[in-house]
């Protein structure tokens, strides 16, 4: 290598890397002095997300679900168009009654006393540890072994509403016409086992909102969105320590 | 069999009840408002509780959960002061054994009778409960153990009717354990929901078991004396010093009640936490602090005990409007218990404009008729049983 | 008695002022002119998706800008839901600068890719509007 060729590469910077490898050099320089090495300071959450293990994102490898089905949820890029919640009603065939997932519209704080306005879509999170299914006496709803979703077996239903009070995220309803209770799957019967790779809502989303994915793939858009250096990512009631699989964040 | 049922059922000896037509009428009343309350539930899981009932997607527990945990913490109070007596030997609560064993019966099926119309398929649950149990749903053991209890209980008070009290007494300990249990996995069911803050913690098994207690005491007073009033009985010595000494056992568990009550509300709202605040006040200056002072405090505590206080425990009357205004108490504290753990959004705090601050739930007639049969039935079956088992007397007392 | 009267020029006082305070509240309100700043009413379109509103109001009273930046026989017409009837009013024209985009670029104002929330009122805001509208006419009317 010449010294000229030396002097482009150095020119290059972080910046031109490609973004695989950018993230893990910027990762290492977080980890080692929680500063970027090429000397910008970053803030403390974006030193949390980097290392993951202390954010709301579980480190790869840590439930043994494969695939991991998650969704990414890009919030302030939500339109509240509803196609989402028209789609999943459609597919899933949900009651007139009741809802799948919703939008909820959020008043947010500008600064400088400006009011301004954001968009939450809300489903079931698909937690890590489900309130709704401990508190199940018939295992009615239960998490699927393979690939974390929590599910029901409308059969053996009793209805006694234990698991919509245990829900933080209101994802439950009772439908009549299935005497049992209906939530989100992921869209697992009518798409995802057929071989779509993307549940109705996010298929139908036209913004870019709703990204399903899988937490074991890396390569997978939702894992990336949510381990991008710079990003801040939350859950939504963390407290709760159900650890939920739905994950929000702007882009 | 019909041996067993002959020996069971006394035909002489004890009390003769009273045959007059107004005793009959009650009877009458108590059955037909168990009938309607019965008719009401058929309907609603006719047309569907979404219709039928006043519980909502956000409120999915109502009046009839309220109902029904009324009924068992009823019957485990019941079972628990009984117990006092002839599991554990203390004489001064011997006599009101075997009333209170039996009314501890009536109670938990009037339970059930409501719980079956709260479940949407109330069919399903015996099946499932044992070919998918979960060991780790509080609700699931609540539904098991229950139903041991009221095995348990059936047969102590057949036993006790066969005069073998050392064997009821070791169903009275089994049904004693389960249902202390049972009853404490109820107070889970709401204790353990991490997202629920006005219930999250250890307090509520504790508290659910500790006002069970308080429960029992009300309701062995309330139904002795009107047991005795309405056949006009005249109550032994004996009898009238161990409703003294329930109305005592009573007045230290309010006292107990009224400090975890106090110490619930502080928690509650020092410090304000997110979630639990919001309920604490609709309690203390909410849509629900009517509920709150005069059901919860004014009926169920303050009246109560200084009317046990001011008669030195020993007034047989004051105690008894003691135990009517206490039991009336004990119901409002199941209703906000139920449903105030409910009405704060699930995403308080986070500016959502369509959640209001509070939910609110209103009790719809199907849910109220339900409830109102479960009273007729416990007094029909009160009532029947005092004239069936002549007073419920006991020879060994 | 004499206080008495005190008092009630005290009183009236503070009737007048806050008379005038008042009458300069709803002079205030009246000032928007709708021969000079365009319709109040806001405008809402549902197509392709429910809930874009655009508000008169914001950008000529607000922002200045004169009826022809916009009124300027290519961008739009001067009648509330023709722009939707395009098939190609959609975000992919906004960012090749059509419509709004020819301001909404980040430049002369915020960008069309940025604070989505702010144009789009969603199928909630057009309920809401589509309800609202009425009281907003008359209250444009007075
Ligand atoms: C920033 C751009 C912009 C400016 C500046 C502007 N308008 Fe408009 N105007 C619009 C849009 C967009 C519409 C709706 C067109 C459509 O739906 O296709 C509209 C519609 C109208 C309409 C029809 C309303 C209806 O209900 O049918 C009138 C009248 C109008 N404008 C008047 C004015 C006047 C007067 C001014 C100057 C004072 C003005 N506009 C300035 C963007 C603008
Ligand atoms: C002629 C230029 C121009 C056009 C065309 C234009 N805008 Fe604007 N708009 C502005 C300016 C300037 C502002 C104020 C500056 C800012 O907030 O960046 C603004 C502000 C806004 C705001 C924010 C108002 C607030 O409350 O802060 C909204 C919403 C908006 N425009 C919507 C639209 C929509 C929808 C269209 C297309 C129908 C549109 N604009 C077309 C120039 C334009
Ligand atoms: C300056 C105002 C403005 C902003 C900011 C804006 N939009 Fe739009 N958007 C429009 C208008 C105008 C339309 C077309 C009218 C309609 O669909 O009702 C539209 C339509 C759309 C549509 C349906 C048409 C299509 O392109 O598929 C989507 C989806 C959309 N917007 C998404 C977004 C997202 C995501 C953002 C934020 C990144 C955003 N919009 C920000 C004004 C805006």
């Amino acid at each position: 290598m010449k010294v000229n060729d030396l002097e482009k590469l150095k020119s290059e910077g972080i910046e031109n890397l490609p973004s695989e490898e950018r993230r893990r050099f910027l990762r290492f320089g977080l980890a080692v002095t929680g500063v970027f090495l090429g000397g910008s300071v970053l803030s403390l959450t974006s030193t949390r997300n980097a290392q993951g293990a202390m954010g709301p994102v579980p480190p790869a490898g840590k439930f043994p679900y494969k695939p991991h089905y998650t969704m990414v949820i890009r919030q302030n890029r939500c339109i509240d168009c509803e196609r989402c919640m028209e789609a999943c009603t459609k597919t899933n065939n949900v009651a007139s009654y009741g809802y799948r997932t919703t939008i909820l519209e959020q008043e947010i704080d500008l600064g400088r006393g400006e009011k301004g306005r954001m968009f939450m879509p809300v489903l079931c999170n698909h937690c890590n540890r489900p309130p709704c299914v401990r508190v199940c006496p018939t295992t009615a709803t239960f998490k699927n072994k393979e690939n974390g979703i929590v599910m029901m077996d409308y059969d053996r239903c009793i209805g006694c509403k234990t698991c919509m009070a245990a829900c933080p995220y209101n994802a439950r309803y009772f439908k009549e016409e299935n005497r049992a209770i209906d939530k989100c799957n992921f869209c697992f019967d009518t798409r995802i086992s057929k071989g779509e790779s993307k549940t109705a809502c996010a298929a139908a989303c036209p913004a870019g909102v709703r990204i399903f994915g899988d937490l074991t793939n890396y390569d997978d858009e939702a894992y990336q969105l949510i381990h991008t250096p710079e990003k801040v990512v939350w859950v939504l009631r963390p407290e709760t320590g159900a650890m939920p699989n739905v994950f929000y964040m702007n882009d | 069999m019909n041996n067993i049922i002959a020996s069971v059922m006394p035909q002489e000896g004890g009390l003769a009840a009273s045959p007059s037509r107004s005793y009959n009428a009650i009877i009458t009343v108590g059955g037909l408002l168990a009938a309607v309350g019965l008719a009401a539930g058929l309907h609603a899981m006719l047309i569907g509780h979404e219709h039928a009932y006043g519980v909502t997607r956000e409120v999915p527990w109502g009046l009839l959960i309220a109902a029904y945990v009324f009924f068992v913490v009823t019957s485990t109070g019941l079972c628990l002061v009984s117990a006092i007596g002839h599991v554990f030997g203390v004489e001064a609560f011997k006599p009101i054994a075997k009333r209170s064993v039996f009314l501890a019966i009536i109670t938990i099926i009037a339970g059930f009778f409501v719980i079956a119309f709260e479940i949407e398929n109330p069919w399903r649950m015996p099946i499932y409960n044992m070919l998918s149990p979960n060991p780790t749903s509080n609700i699931w053991w609540m539904g098991t153990l229950y139903g041991a209890y009221l095995f348990f209980m059936v047969v102590e008070f057949a036993l006790l009717q066969l005069e073998k009290h050392k064997v009821a007494g070791i169903f009275g300990l089994l049904g004693l354990v389960a249902g202390i249990a049972a009853h404490s996995n109820l107070g889970a069911v709401f204790g353990l929901l991490g997202g629920r803050e006005f219930w999250h913690g250890p307090y509520m098994p504790i508290y659910f078991i500790t006002s069970a207690m308080m429960s029992g005491c009300a309701a062995v007073i309330f139904f002795h004396w009107v047991g005795y009033k309405a056949n006009g009985w005249k109550m032994s010595e004996k009898l009238e010093a161990s409703l003294c000494s329930t109305a005592k056992l009573g007045a230290t568990l309010i006292a107990v009640i009224m400090f975890f009550t106090t110490w619930k509300m502080i928690s509650g709202i020092s410090g304000q936490p997110p979630g639990k605040y919001e309920a604490m006040m609709s309690l203390i200056n909410g849509p629900y602090a009517v509920n709150f002072w005069v059901g919860e405090v004014m009926l169920g505590m303050v009246v109560p005990f200084i009317l046990i206080l001011s008669a030195r425990a020993k007034n047989l009357p004051v105690l008894f409007s003691a135990s009517v205004s206490g039991i009336i108490g004990i119901f409002f504290m199941r209703y906000d218990l139920v449903v105030v753990g409910q009405i704060v959004p699930h995403f308080h705090g986070m500016g959502i404009n369509e959640l209001p601050h509070l939910f609110t739930y209103t009790p719809s007639l199907h849910e109220i008729m339900i409830t109102v049969g479960a009273v007729g039935l416990t007094v029909m079956g009160f009532l029947m049983g005092e004239r069936l088992f002549r007073g419920h007397l006991s020879e060994d007392h | 008695m004499k206080r008495n009267n005190k008092d009630i020029f005290l009183i009236f006082g503070l009737l007048a002022l806050a008379c005038v305070l008042f009458a300069g509240q709803v002079y205030g309100e009246e000032e928007y002119d709708e021969e000079a700043y365009g319709p109040l009413k806001p405008i809402v379109w549902a197509k392709p998706v429910k809930g874009v509103v655009f508000l008169h109001k914001t950008h000529t009273m607000g922002a200045g800008l004169e009826c022809d930046s916009c009124h300027n026989g290519e961008m739009f017409e001067m009648a509330a839901g023709t722009a939707e009837e395009n098939d190609d009013f959609t975000m992919a024209s906004l960012y090749e600068g059509k419509y709004c985009g020819s301001c909404h670029d980040g430049e002369t104002a915020f960008s069309s890719k940025t604070r989505c929330a702010t144009c789009h009122v969603g199928v909630k805001g057009y309920n809401r509007l589509t309800g609202v509208v009425l009281h907003d006419a008359e209250g444009g009317n007075h």
